[in-house]
């Protein structure tokens, strides 16, 4: 037998007969499975929510009773955030979003009822998923169970006796990887087991499925040899075992903690009163729809004008108060579509900052990878507030070229006591409108955001594997 | 005192001792700067609110004044509230970060306006603040667990153990050593945490309060330590399950009873709220607007002489159906914030079993940086709120022009 497999045999029956070590492994097992069992019910149960809370705003605004357009642009409507299949697995920033949002013209509302404005202060000591306990948990077991793969035989001189049966220093390192490798391996599986149950659902993409356990597989992997490396180099087993508690806690603690503080301090962010004050200058800088002698809105009525070839509004086809709503809803867009790009691009900026510090820890580039895959990073709330703001300003306008077009002028502006009635449109065309429909974008959109990330690990596995060849090529020499 | 000397010196002639307090007064360092920038930061965004709201106002006022209407000025006047941090704010940020410290309001129905948030970057605020709190809770109990895993096992792997115990006073050695290292830790956690507290005219008693606690947290960690280590297992096995008891204690079970809280206290009423109001708000267009005012008058009895609605539109009655849309609302409300008060209150029945929720729980309390602040705060908000709309029937309800000057006799909100 393969001398490599033997110690590797040896190791593992070892770690069997550690009962320390496998009470340690039955309970990460029990707590990953845990772990899926509530992030999957938990998923289960806000997307059952969110679709009945939707369903139901959905019917309020399809039950109007016959109203001007503009009413229901100030009606608005309620959409609710879906939460994509793999935030069962990693439900990434999804509790710190709002996910509510009340559309409505004029105005961009900010997302509310985010889970961590409604939870006890326990939200911020993390939160109990299958991606939690694979990122921080499981490496803290691998450390249990390897730091003295190699350290104890040094330490307990039984070393150089099996080098001097005719392992190679190669071969017993290599056996050692090979059990750690396999413990990993079976730490992993039961947080696969949620993934099974993902995969049954329809709507399940397999590309971004395959990259986070290529990701997670790999994070495990390069835990194992850096594990392996400490056990080789240091001296004594305590020695190593300190040392990885060490790195354990920096790496997966305190970078992952002091990454947004940096990146927050380097990259500034407008708040709302900032930004609402700003947009409401920018406005006014614009014109008054308002004042019969602003510049612009002169400009606007003649060019309405002239295309219909009349020389007064009341001469129009179409209502002009209708006309007036789309421009000047195109004009307030505009404006929150440029500061909120704006303020995107900072925060863009600041998780850069973050993730450029994931070269520094696997813990966070494995974190970036796991959320960007499963679409619950910033980048899948930016789609979604991005989605709402074009199905807003499409309603918006809808209702304007409603109001346009199914309301005269003479109604619009009349003041008798009939005119509320005919100003009126039929309860029928809020059926027709459409509803909001989240797109979950394509799996390759996921999966090509996070393969970056699986690059990083991937390179961090080179530095640990080196590393550990070089440990292993020392062994030998003494 | 010489002994003293003596045991510093050899504790110092280890490595991974003088690597632990060093990297710990960095680290301690750190954390409370990083709070103090932040508390800064929040403090400058505070300050910074008065210029271009005024700007923003006289801008208003300009366009208002050429028809004098109140209603124009209420609909369009949003009027800034803010929550300054606390002195002790730095050392524990806690909400800060995701719950909005500013939020400017209009006389319009609160429930559409109370619960909107303030931009923040979510993958920032996901893995916590670095600040006091995190240091003390997460990290001093690692540095208690590398300095003490090993006080007694150490000595007995080296083959002192016997020797020392035979000695006189054995007891009293293990202690020195013992409080030893319990001072230093102590004392690079505290430093600049104390420095900063008076710097920032923290009051005294909940410093006060603050080195205790710490003290006792430190001392709970301390005591594991020495109560694993007594069992006679190998340093590295001491290290093993005290960092593991550290997984549990800290990571593991604060999670599970997140969850677990967060099943026995469902709260969606948030939403609804929401929907509700906006229900209420928008029928009034389709009913008589007498009903409307009707409504109002029964709970604003005050200005109920008022002349009756004419034929025209007027903001009375606008303002009027949004106060009866809040109004409508008002039980959810309540249901709402008892919900967030009960999963508040299990988190820290929580903190009585598990000494890291407990201690998180006591520094976010004292620093005013936790659900009940901020639900404080809405209550300000709601005050803030009422005034504004009584200051703005005094117009309406009573048919007064609404100049330019009348801007700046607005109700101010009354920070912190």
């Amino acid at each position: 037998m393969n001398p490599a497999l033997l110690v590797a045999r040896d190791e593992l029956r070892l770690m069997r007969r550690n009962r320390v070590a496998v009470i340690a492994f039955a309970l990460l097992v029990l707590l990953t499975l845990t772990a899926v069992v509530t992030a999957w019910s938990h998923r289960q149960g806000i997307d059952a929510l969110r679709t009945r809370h939707q369903a139901a705003a959905d019917r309020a605004f399809d039950a109007q009773p016959d109203r001007h357009p503009h009413r229901v642009v100030h009606y608005g409507t309620f959409i609710f955030r879906p939460l994509g299949l793999l935030a069962a697995f990693d439900p990434g920033v999804d509790a710190f979003t709002g996910n509510s949002m009340f559309l409505e013209g004029h105005r961009q509302n900010t997302a509310n009822f985010g889970d961590v404005r409604q939870s006890s202060l326990l939200i911020r000591f993390g939160q109990l998923t299958p991606a939690f306990v694979l990122q921080a948990v499981a490496p803290l077991l691998l450390i249990f169970l390897g730091y003295g793969a190699i350290a104890r035989e040094r330490e307990r001189g039984t070393l150089r006796p099996l080098m001097l049966q005719g392992a190679s220093s190669g071969q017993i390192v290599a056996g050692k990887l090979v059990a750690l490798g396999l413990v990993a391996l079976l730490a992993g599986l039961p947080a696969m087991l949620g993934f099974a149950l993902i995969a049954g659902q329809p709507g399940a993409q397999s590309a971004p499925m395959a990259l986070i356990a290529i990701g997670y597989g790999v994070y495990l992997a390069l835990w194992s040899a850096l594990i392996l490396f400490l056990s080789a180099l240091m001296r004594r087993s305590r020695d190593a075992l300190i040392a990885l508690l060490a790195l354990w806690a920096v790496l997966v603690v305190l970078l992952p903690r002091v990454a947004p503080d940096v990146a927050g301090a380097m990259v500034p962010l407008s708040n709302r009163l900032q930004t609402d004050i700003a947009i409401a200058r920018d406005l006014r800088g614009l014109g008054d729809s308002h004042d019969p002698a602003d510049p612009h809105f002169a400009r606007f009525k003649q060019s309405v004008l002239d295309r219909y070839g009349v020389t007064r509004v009341e001469e129009l086809p179409v209502n002009y108060k209708g006309i007036l709503a789309v421009e000047g809803e195109r004009l307030t867009s505009d404006l929150f579509d440029r500061y909120a790009a704006r303020s995107f691009d900072a925060q863009v900026r600041q998780n850069d900052v973050v993730h450029s510090l994931g070269l520094l820890s696997p813990a966070i580039a494995l974190r970036t990878l796991s959320m960007a895959a499963a679409g619950t990073d910033f980048a899948g709330h930016r789609r979604f507030l991005e989605q709402a703001e074009a199905y807003r300003f499409d309603l918006v306008q809808r209702l304007n070229r409603l109001q346009a077009n199914a309301v005269s002028y003479a109604d619009d502006t009349a003041r008798d006591a009939d005119a509320d009635r005919r100003k009126r449109v039929s309860e029928q065309t809020w059926q027709a409108m459409p509803d909001f429909r989240f797109r979950q974008p394509a799996g390759s959109t996921l999966a090509l955001a996070a393969l970056p990330w699986l690059g990083v690990l991937a390179a961090w596995l080179l530095v640990a594997a080196a590393a550990l060849v070089f440990a292993t090529r020392r062994l030998g020499g003494r | 005192m010489r002994i003293w000397m003596y045991e510093a010196r050899l504790l110092f002639r280890a490595r991974l001792a003088v690597g632990a307090l060093a990297l710990l007064a960095v680290l301690s360092l750190a954390a409370v700067g990083a709070g103090l920038a932040e508390v800064a930061r929040q403090h400058g965004a505070i300050a910074a609110i008065a210029e271009p709201q005024k700007q923003d106002i006289a801008a208003i006022a300009a366009w208002v004044d050429k028809d004098k209407d109140a209603g124009s000025a209420a609909y369009y006047t949003f009027h800034p509230t803010w929550d300054a941090p606390s002195p002790l704010a730095f050392a524990a940020i806690g909400m800060r970060d995701v719950s909005p410290y500013i939020l400017r309001v209009r006389a319009l129905g609160l429930e559409a306006q109370i619960y909107d948030g303030d931009v923040f970057n979510p993958e920032l605020a996901l893995p916590g603040r670095f600040d006091f709190s995190f240091l003390l809770v997460f990290l001093a109990p690692l540095f208690v667990i590398a300095l003490f895993h090993d006080l007694i096992s150490g000595e007995r792997e080296a083959g002192r153990a016997r020797m020392l115990s035979a000695l006189p006073g054995a007891r009293r050695l293990w202690f020195r050593r013992a409080l030893l290292r319990f001072g230093l830790v102590f004392a690079v956690i505290m430093a600049p945490f104390l420095v900063a507290a008076i710097w920032s005219a923290v009051p005294v008693g909940s410093v006060a309060l603050i080195v205790l606690a710490a003290a006792a947290y430190l001392l709970f960690w301390i005591a594991l330590a020495l109560l694993v280590g007594r069992l006679g297992a190998s340093s590295t096995a001491n290290a093993a399950t005290l960092a593991g008891a550290w997984l549990v204690l800290t990571l593991v079970l604060p999670t599970l009873a997140h969850v677990a809280i967060n099943q026995a206290v469902p709260i969606d009423q948030g939403s609804e709220i929401a929907l509700a109001q906006r229900e209420k708000v928008n029928a009034a267009w389709e009913i008589p607007r007498e009903e409307t005012m009707r409504q109002f008058y029964a709970s604003h009895p005050q200005w109920s002489g008022s002349p009756p609605l004419g034929p025209d539109f007027h903001y009375k009655w606008y303002l009027a159906f949004h106060q009866v849309g809040d109004e409508s609302v008002a039980r959810q409300v309540q249901a709402y914030k008892a919900g967030l008060k009960k999963r508040d209150a299990a988190a820290r029945t929580v903190g009585w079993a598990l000494p890291p929720v407990g201690l998180q729980a006591l520094l976010t309390g004292l620093a005013g940086t936790d659900l009940a602040a901020q639900l404080a705060y809405q209550e300000r908000i709601r005050a803030f709120h009422r005034d504004l709309r009584e200051f703005y029937y005094g117009y309406l309800f009573t048919d007064r022009p609404f100049a330019k000057a009348d801007f700046a006799k607005a109700p101010r909100f009354e920070g912190s």
